[in-house]
């Protein structure tokens, strides 16, 4: 192998904030550090997947050998409105609700 | 209740016979939930209504002796991670308090239409994650066969009801061994069938290759006749197989004579208790005197498949797990000032430790610079995996090891270290990772608690994997045992 960069186990506060911030989780300081700590080891385990040999390997995405399934496009009956919005916290003329995108 | 405590396939004769109906049956299974379930918690909701709804549909066909299923009539409990229409659904999680699924997934729509009835909703870790139950967002589940130990997890409240007379059977879910650990931990069989057996379609997702439906029950016979009723083709899941479902029961006596039974050296790892290394090697020692040739065959990459499991597994559940968010169905946190803060408040409170930790994970692992060095490794590494059963399968037809390397641990013994509680699934997850199917069968007790010989085939070879199961079963009567906690409740 070889030419794959190397895991980085070294894992800092920032990297585990930016990577909370892509995930949209919100973390409390004391999460950020136990997160930290616990990726670290946890990545530095996983680490010895670079032991395995996969130069000349595929990789498997998916257990199924039928790939890309296709059906007759019929239409079927759908949900009614009331019944998909009865879930939600917020709703307003039959739509969801959300606060300002922008603020 | 002791009248009671039997597995489907004499139930059923007994309610045909209309020795009992349906509503006695049900009603005495509901009185065991009444009076084991504060001890064991293994339910989250228990759905009466719905069940004597159910039960007395299902008198009325067994007294007019119509549409007669196996299951018709009998008490079922639903791992609470698949949807029935109207019937509150949180996957263990607070995330998803107070939803109400507007539909059924098609297992349950199968088992309905069979005739069974539904007792409940079972707990589990949140969203499948994790290996003792306890990492549920409500209540840990215990162990009936000894109250201060875990019953195993994810699947830890079906397993821990049907082990302690609360169903006659269970469905649960299995995405690195969450059917097969806690069946092992409570004396109990459980299926993991191959990928694509068994449709996914209201299964609330957590790793979308790796998922499957299965049958939690008393024996294998059990296991043969709920397998019966959920496999098959759905239209829509598209990852379900078309392939057609064969009669589960037509070789399931045929027995292992002239089978060859591979037994994987790398599966006796460090860590494995000694009690459990002796019941398998006496469980093989059985196997050999039944006339199986067993041979000792080589799974060399076994060792990779935790670490890639744990790359694979935790990046589709971060993408999965992207839906909640607060905005169409569950909890709201209410107190962000911009859409934004609101999904980080609403899955802040929402996500319980293990959840956010493998959101975490998954994310790190698909986020730019680290794609190539964890998720394609990983996936590269599960095609090695595969590879390696594939070698195994031409030479035997069947693989026998332990299920879990240990018996039921106490509560709170691993719950701080996450690495220590990931190795409770080494010896289940790479059937996950190369699609084979497996089940676990009960094979002995340590001090008291079961232990679990589990049985791989290959992919779609659910038959073989019954067979050479019920061989085991039939010679023995390890399935017989009960849990003392049902003694007492009893």
């Amino acid at each position: 192998m070889g030419t794959l960069p190397t895991p980085d186990s070294g894992l800092s506060s920032e990297e585990v904030e930016h990577v909370a911030r892509l995930a949209r989780l919100g973390l409390t300081a004391d999460e950020v550090t136990r997160y930290r700590d616990q990726l670290r080891s946890i990545l530095a385990y996983i680490d010895q997947l670079n032991r395995a040999d996969t130069s000349k390997i595929l990789a498997t995405a998916h257990p199924l050998d039928e790939r890309t399934v296709m059906r007759d496009d019929v239409p079927q009956p759908c949900l009614p409105v009331e019944a998909v919005l009865r879930n939600a916290p917020s709703t307003e003329d039959g739509y969801f609700k959300v606060k300002a995108i922008q603020e | 209740m002791t009248q009671f405590w039997r597995p489907i396939h004499e139930l059923h004769q007994m309610l045909v016979d209309r020795e009992i109906s349906a509503v006695e049956l049900t009603d005495a299974i509901l009185a065991q939930v009444d009076a084991v379930d504060e001890k064991t918690r293994a339910y989250l909701l228990v759905t009466r209504d719905l069940a004597h709804r159910q039960a007395r549909a299902a008198d009325e066909r067994l007294r007019a002796k119509r549409d007669l299923r196996p299951l018709t009539g009998i008490p079922m409990a639903i791992k609470d991670v698949l949807c029935i229409d109207g019937v509150a659904a949180t996957a263990g999680s607070r995330i998803l308090e107070g939803f109400v699924p507007p539909y059924s997934a098609t297992v349950v729509e199968r088992l309905a239409a069979d005739g069974a009835v539904f007792l409940g909703k079972t707990n589990c870790d949140e969203f499948a994650m994790g290996s003792s139950n306890e990492n549920s967002g409500y209540w840990p589940v215990h162990n009936p066969w000894q109250l201060d130990r875990v019953p195993g997890g994810s699947s830890g409240g079906s397993a821990a009801a049907v082990a302690a007379g609360e169903a006659v059977a269970a469905l649960g879910s299995d995405t690195g061994g969450s059917i097969r650990q806690p069946a092992a931990l409570t004396g109990i069989v459980g299926v993991k069938p191959t990928y694509g057996r068994v449709s996914r379609y209201g299964l609330i997702a957590f790793a979308s290759s790796l998922d499957q439906v299965g049958p939690m029950t008393l024996d294998v016979r059990d296991a043969a006749t709920v397998l019966q009723a959920i496999a098959g083709h759905d239209p829509r899941d598209s990852t379900s197989s078309p392939r057609p479902v064969p009669d589960y029961f037509e070789h399931l006596a045929e027995g292992v004579k002239g089978l060859r039974l591979g037994v994987p050296k790398e599966y006796f790892v460090d860590g494995m208790e000694p009690e459990v290394e002796a019941a398998i090697r006496a469980a093989i020692r059985l196997y050999e005197r039944q006339g199986a040739h067993i041979e000792e065959v080589s799974l060399p990459n076994s060792r990779y498949a935790l670490p890639a499991y744990y790359i694979i597994a935790p990046a589709e559940a971060s993408s999965n797990l992207a839906r909640y968010d607060g905005i169409r169905y569950g909890r709201q946190a209410g107190r962000g000032r911009n859409l934004i803060e609101e999904y980080q408040a609403t899955r802040q409170d929402g996500f319980g430790n293990e959840v956010k930790r493998r959101i975490m994970l998954g994310t790190y692992a698909l986020s730019s610079g680290y794609y190539d060095a964890y998720y394609l490794k990983a996936q590269k590494v599960r095609t090695l995996v595969v590879e390696d059963f594939a070698r195994a399968f031409k030479k035997v037809d069947v693989l026998i090891s332990a299920t879990s390397p240990t018996v039921a641990f106490p509560l709170g013994a691993k719950t701080q270290d996450p690495l220590a509680m990931y190795l409770n699934d080494v010896l289940t997850l790479p059937g996950n990772l190369g699609n084979v199917c497996g089940i676990s069968i009960p094979c002995g007790l340590a001090n008291g608690l079961p232990i679990g010989l589990q049985v791989i085939a290959p992919g779609f070879r659910e038959d073989l994997m019954l067979r050479v199961a019920y061989a085991f079963e039939a010679a023995t009567e390890f399935h017989r045992r009960r849990a003392p906690l049902v003694s007492v409740g009893a």
